[in-house]
């Protein structure tokens, strides 16, 4: 069976398949947890999805990694049954290498660049003050 | 449609049951729609973040490319996902997979078809057996009914015999007077005593 985003689920759920991250385990507070998932568009974000890709910690473990998981078979399927994934998620799957590397990661990393340097630029010239 | 509880809603939920004026934590969204507007953002304008006029170019000319090479890959990733479908459905390997399937098929049906006929002997040779025994058992049955039919007869006919033999010594009309004399003449003595012993005394005082 292939999960066309067909007419006639369209007209069922009205909406399209997402690729998107879903909060996992409420069970502690303070600790985000994401699944990489396909689901409905409409469907809560935590609620009931079509099936898992994928895991995602945001926090960094104790050698300083965050840890994520792709089913890259999956993720294949799904976006050439017309998928959309999110911006996170595009981003992940962009740092990962299985997609082009996202324009906002790019430019987040320039602006960042940008402010660093500022930001160096100005201590300089203090000291300098200070000194003369 | 039907809204998950977030914080916000379990905390006004919580306010509303409660009744407190002060909110402990600081949630988004304390105000409604209607709500007026507070005193201290009277003449407040919101504007958009600033926008780099070469940031931006760079930044469309960076998004066409993107949009340009993710629809080529979905456009990829849908041609391996047919060309899967079909190799499975229509490939070299799908025929003799159908071909090994059928014969499995037709084998385990023609096992099938064996094991029913050799149950089906079995069964006709148990119902053989249980006819068999009930018809012995009918047989059995009528002899015995026909004995005890015999006996029956038997029993009935010895006790004419008695009766007929007591018959003789009864008392009719005739013999009224005659048996009335002897009766008188002879007296009986049916007393008698016995001991613990066992012994019978037939001697009494009473003539």
């Amino acid at each position: 069976m292939v999960h066309l985003s067909s007419v006639l689920l369209k007209q069922y759920h009205g909406g399209y398949v997402v690729l998107r991250l879903a909060l996992a385990g409420h069970n502690q507070a303070n600790r985000p947890f994401y699944r990489i998932v396909a689901a409905f568009n409409k469907r809560a974000r935590d609620g009931k999805y079509i099936e898992q890709l994928g895991t995602y910690d945001p926090l960094p473990n104790i050698y300083n990694e965050k840890l994520v998981s792709f089913n890259y078979d999956r993720i294949k399927y799904w976006y050439g049954c017309g998928a959309h994934p999110t911006k996170s998620v595009a981003k992940l799957l962009g740092l990962a290498g299985f997609f082009p590397l996202h324009p906002m990661t790019v430019t987040g990393a320039e602006r960042h660049r940008a402010q660093a340097a500022q930001m160096d630029a100005s201590i300089i010239k203090d000291e300098e003050e200070e000194q003369g | 449609m039907f809204q998950t509880l977030c914080g916000r809603s379990i905390r006004a939920a919580q306010l509303c049951a409660r009744r407190r004026a002060v909110v402990v934590e600081s949630i988004r969204g304390r105000k409604s729609r209607n709500d007026p507007v507070a005193k201290s953002k009277e003449g407040r304008i919101k504007m958009p973040p600033p926008v780099d006029p070469v940031e931006m170019v760079v930044l469309k000319e960076r998004f066409t490319e993107y949009t340009l090479i993710m629809t080529a890959l979905r456009l990829e990733f849908r041609e391996e996902l047919l060309r899967k479908k079909y190799e499975a459905e229509m490939g070299s390997l799908a025929a003799e997979r159908v071909r090994k399937e059928a014969d499995e098929h037709r084998a385990l049906m023609d096992w099938n078809r064996a094991e029913n006929q050799r149950m089906l002997q079995l069964r006709m040779q148990r119902i053989q057996k249980e006819k068999e025994e009930a018809e012995g058992k009918e047989l059995e049955a009528a002899l015995e009914l026909e004995q005890k039919r015999q006996e029956f007869i038997r029993i009935k006919e010895e006790e004419v015999l008695q009766l007929q033999e007591e018959a003789k010594h009864f008392i009719t009309l005739e013999n009224l007077d005659q048996r009335i004399e002897e009766a008188l003449d002879n007296p009986k003595n049916y007393n008698f005593a016995i001991d613990k012993g066992g012994r019978v005394i037939k001697q009494t005082v009473l003539k």
